[in-house]
């Protein structure tokens, strides 16, 4: 009985929508942490600014932008998350779908938004498996792009680059030919390739691997791997963490007083609650990031201070919903239509202007990597701030620093 | 090398040992599987935070405020709770395991999914032996060995201890014998909530507050109590240490492989159910036999 | 006709006489007919699901409430079944339908080695032994990410069917045909035998029953359809992951088991269908969404206070009595046995005078 009412409403509710003109996208995440609270702001921003404007317009016609809530719950269970976007699917009749995070669950509901052939921007999920698919399987999972991060592999290129720049700080500041550095990496799939084109690149950069430790994404306590790292000599720690144990290591390499500079992803070290979850002891520890002040692109600082100032915190990576509505807006816009085959190829051939740098794909619906466009920057904490260091030749950049010996 | 396994299989194990000493009191001596043991001990954590960080109370205060609350929760949840079913096991474990996810959910939804750091009471830290040592660590350490001294004088220089031990040894004679069997239950509880919640006192900043760091010390903690002997303090504290040092040496012999320092940990209280129950020190009961 | 004849005097002398009976003719023809009425993919999707994790208790309240093993460690079957039913269909390209035994024998084999490495623990000791399981096995599958993909598991597995009717109608009746059967196995003499074990396991030894076999049987029966569970888990949402082994699974199914009513395999299977939509619904509304899992715990221990044997037993004993003499069921509105005639409420009256004259 309280289904059937349901379905009535929810019946009644987008026939009167579409008599109205509404388009409703769906933004899926885990709503209860940080991530999909990104998700959700930078979706808001997007959907306001968009209709206080007027909307949409597809030939002639403006359409407002409704959006429609899915908390996947990913974080703790996957069937939940498949759960999650048949709802928004079948039950809210989303036209979009855009988000995700943990790969696991992006990957299972990758495959439900394929069967019902709806567009599903990604934003949050890394694993080229994702890309994979659209090049293995193209009539199938043509609806799937990435609007951020980049592919896996193409971090990989961006840690490098940046290692090599503090690479050359090192050996200027501390007189030694090889830098020594000590890979510190959770026990990952994500890492296993990273590890590897570590051990392969880093003696190629005129750099000494010293070592290699691999403890658990969860881990709380990580003393016996630095202490190891500590006898090492290590100069750099090169990071590979995506869990809490990235917060144990930047707080307890403070509280030990190590000298090396931990450089590398740190996902927990790009949120703004690093530093008290580090108890204030993570000073120097540098991560790739994506949002800072600077000015990767002519929106980039308007967009990072009307966030800070409508949700009193730095937006991650997360937050680039807002992007996917813009050149979902752009496509439709172009393509004059809503619907998802005449779309897909709009969206192949667009180059977008985003927030965090300028948007094209490749053929697995990827981002096209490039330094200054879609390569990220890199930040250090440096007393409680975030202070974004590379590239160095953008405007709003800083030096990096390291800690006295 | 060895200078580094030595000093901190000590301090890991001095941390697991404080960890392990309600736990092993509540379910080695009195047989009552509670598995919101360590939901207590984030309870406390959360309380000390809310307390020191957020209110700006000193230490001290924030920290007897925090055990005290806790130790009251839970007896209160015990009388609740866990009394009513005290008889089956099966009904007591889960009973446990719904009062644990509900102060998980609580604390989800109190204060959200974000990891927090609590500042560590004493900044700093000396070098052993070259090995750098933070003074956390330390007060870990002698508050873990006060801990243990305390509890072990209760249990066998107190009459109350004496209670303890008859009711876990054979709760109907003790009742015959006229021991009020309810209140030395809620007795039992209260002593080792208060441990957990000082252990979620001195220990919570040395790791992260998060509402489901519950769930790993739990497994460690079985594995301790189990390994060292139900029913033992001395096992527990040697258990502790063992499961210390084979962590550090884990880590230390395979850095690749320090993830595998928690399926260590497990094999080895596998292994010990298998080959000898009663563990190391334990003592069994008839009925376990 | 004979058939016919035959069926209906089966059902008009064994189901209807009694409610709980009638209750569960009612509720698998409601299953069946579901999708025929009502084929909402989201509604067939949470049902699939149900279906899918009511095998999954059902097997653990064979091995934990007739046979006195609570195992906390039941998501190791499950995952076994998962991770090996996506194996070999997706590496060595065989169809699902085929592998999902494969999964269940797989799984089956886990459940002897579990049950042999448990012979000698017993209650709290097993518990434990039996959660550390799943944890070691995580800890493997970590240490070999080529072969069982790490933290993503192994995705783009195939269906075994194409449409969400389909789906849901392999699912309800792969659960029906496990759950009567495990029901079955427990309803027979093996079933007493496993009671027997559980009351006392010195005494059943002492009366020359092979305590052994029938301990590792059970644990190998109950991990195949565990396992058989999983494997149709894993081909349902297309991705078998770590999360089919996670501690919170087997606390998961614990708590269904318990709240339905140990020993009961109806039990387990009636929590899943009330519990798994009800949080499921709860979470899509956005107020309660955060809450779901608290109001979940806060249910549980409500019943496990109030309905310390369960749900299902309670539920029961509202609407069917036991007559005192012959010790069968009857519907709790009849006066005397269906079958032995003898009163089934012993009327309290007041003291009457018996002797002297009337």
């Amino acid at each position: 009985m309280i289904r059937s009412a349901m379905l009535c409403a929810a019946l009644a509710l987008s026939s009167a929508a579409l008599a109205q003109g509404t388009l409703k996208i769906a933004i899926l995440g885990p709503m209860a942490f940080v991530q999909g609270e990104n998700h959700w702001a930078g979706a808001e921003m997007a959907r306001d600014e968009i209709n206080k404007a007027g909307g949409i317009s597809i030939g002639g016609k403006r359409m407002q932008i409704e959006l429609i809530r899915g908390d996947t719950n990913e974080i703790q269970s996957v069937p939940d998350a498949t759960n999650a976007i048949e709802r928004v699917i079948t039950r809210d009749k989303a036209d979009f779908l855009i988000g995700g995070f943990r790969s696991e669950a992006v990957l299972a509901m990758q495959e439900v938004a394929m069967d019902y052939k709806k567009i599903f921007l990604g934003a949050g999920a890394a694993h080229s498996k994702l890309g994979l698919n659209v090049e293995q399987n193209y009539d199938r999972y043509k609806y799937w792009f990435r609007i951020t991060p980049v592919k896996d592999v193409d971090l990989a290129r961006t840690l490098f680059a940046v290692m090599n720049s503090i690479g050359q700080q090192i050996r200027a500041e501390l007189k030694t030919d090889t830098p020594k550095v000590a890979l510190l990496a959770e026990k990952a799939v994500w890492t296993e390739a990273l590890v590897a084109a570590a051990q392969k690149n880093l003696p190629a950069m005129k750099m000494e691997v010293v070592g290699t430790w691999q403890p658990s994404a969860t881990a709380t306590d990580v003393t016996a791997e630095l202490s190891a790292i500590d006898r090492s000599g290590a100069h750099i720690v090169f990071t590979m963490l995506s869990g809490p144990v990235g917060i144990s290591v930047g707080r307890q390499m403070g509280e030990r007083g190590m000298k090396a500079v931990a450089w590398g992803i740190n996902v927990e070290g790009q949120k703004e609650e690093f530093w008290q979850a580090a108890a204030g002891k993570a000073q120097f520890v540098s991560t790739l990031d994506t949002y800072a002040e600077v000015e990767m692109t002519p929106k980039t600082i308007p967009f990072v201070r009307a966030f800070k100032a409508r949700f009193k915190k730095a937006p991650t990576y997360n937050a680039a919903t807002y992007d996917a509505i813009m050149i979902l807006k752009s496509a439709i816009e172009e393509a004059r239509t809503t619907e998802a085959d005449k779309l897909v190829p709009v969206i192949e051939k667009i180059e977008h202007v985003g927030t965090a740098g300028t948007d094209t794909f490749d053929k697995r619906h990827d981002l096209v990597w490039a330094v200054g466009k879609t390569a990220g920057i890199a930040v250090q904490w440096q007393d409680g701030k975030k202070v974004p260091f590379w590239p160095p030749n953008i405007k709003g950049m800083q030096p990096f620093k390291m800690p006295a010996r | 090398m060895l200078q580094d396994i030595l000093v901190t299989g000590l301090v890991n194990g001095g941390v697991y040992a404080l960890l392990a000493v309600g736990f092993s009191l509540i379910f080695g001596v009195a047989r009552i599987v509670n598995i919101a043991h360590t939901a207590f001990y984030m309870l406390a954590a959360y309380c000390f935070y809310a307390l020191q960080v957020k209110g700006g109370l000193g230490f001290v205060p924030a920290a007897a405020i925090s055990v005290v609350a806790v130790t009251l929760l839970s007896v209160l949840c015990y009388r609740l709770v866990i009394e009513p079913v005290r008889e089956h096991e099966a009904a007591v474990l889960i009973a446990t395991i719904a009062l644990a996810l509900i102060f998980q959910e609580l604390m989800l939804f109190s204060f959200g999914g974000h990891y927090l750091g609590i500042p560590s009471t004493l900044e700093g830290g000396i070098r052993v032996l070259g090995v750098s040592i933070p003074y956390q660590r330390l007060l870990i350490l002698v508050v873990a060995a006060a801990m243990l001294a305390i509890v072990w004088f209760v249990l066998y220089r107190t009459r109350l201890g004496l209670a303890i031990r008859a009711t876990a040894n054979d709760l109907e004679v003790a009742n015959l014998m006229g021991m009020n069997v309810q209140r030395i239950a809620m007795a039992t509880v209260a002593l080792s909530v208060a441990l957990a919640a000082v252990a979620g006192v001195v220990v919570a900043p040395v790791f992260v507050v998060d509402p489901f760091m519950w769930l790993a010390p739990l497994v460690t903690m079985l594995a301790i109590v189990v390994l060292g002997g139900l029913g033992s303090m001395k096992g527990s504290l040697i258990g502790a240490l063992v499961i210390g040092y084979v962590e550090a040496i884990t880590v230390f012999a395979l850095p690749a492989g320090a993830y595998l320092k928690g399926a260590v940990a497990l094999a080895i209280m596998v292994a010990v159910l298998l080959v000898r129950p009663e563990g190391l020190f334990g003592v069994a009961f008839e009925e376990e036999r | 006709m004979y058939l016919a004849r035959r069926a209906w005097a089966e059902l008009r002398n064994e189901v209807f006489v009694l409610p709980s009976r009638t209750a569960v003719l009612l509720w698998v023809l409601a299953l069946l007919a579901l999708p025929v009425v009502y084929s909402d993919a989201y509604v067939l999707r949470i049902l699939t699901m149900t279906c899918i994790f009511a095998i999954f208790a059902a097997s653990w309240d064979l091995l934990a409430g007739y046979t006195g093993q609570v195992n906390f460690g039941h998501a190791l079957f499950f995952g076994a079944g998962a991770y090996t039913s996506a194996l070999m269909s997706h590496k060595l390209g065989i169809t699902p339908w085929a592998t999902i035994w494969a999964g269940a024998a797989v799984a089956a084999l886990f459940g002897f080695a579990a049950g042999y490495l448990c012979l000698r623990l017993r209650g709290s000791y097993l518990s434990l032994a039996t959660l550390a399981f799943p944890l070691i096995a995580l800890g493997l599958l970590f240490a070999f990410p080529d072969f069982s993909g790490g933290e993503l598991g192994i995705s783009g597995l195939r269906r075994l069917a194409l449409t969400p009717v389909t789906n849901y109608y392999v699912a309800a009746v792969s659960m029906l045909a496990v759950v009567f059967g495990l029901w079955a196995i427990a309803d027979s003499r093996f079933g007493i035998v496993l009671h027997a074990i559980r009351d006392d396991e010195v005494a059943a030894r002492a009366s020359g029953i092979n305590t052994l076999r029938y301990k590792l049987a059970v644990f190998g029966i109950c991990a195949a359809a565990a396992g058989l569970a999983g494997a149709l888990f894993a081909h349902y949402l297309r991705v078998a992951g770590p999360s089919s082994l996670e501690v919170a699974l087997s606390f998961q199914v614990v708590i269904w088991g318990i709240f339905g009513g140990l020993a009961t395999i109806y039990g387990p299977v009636a929590a899943v269908f009330l519990l798994y939509p009800l949080t499921e619904w709860l979470g899509s509304f956005k107020a309660f969404g955060e809450l779901r899992l608290l109001i979940f715990a806060s249910i549980v221990l409500l019943v496990l206070l109030f309905m310390p044997r369960g749900l299902a037993p309670w539920l029961r004993d509202k609407i069917e009595v036991q007559c005192p003499r012959c010790k069968q069921r009857n519907g709790a509105w009849r006066s005397v046995c269906r079958l032995c005639v003898a009163p089934l409420q012993t009327q309290v009256t007041r003291p009457e005078r018996l002797v002297g004259h009337q």
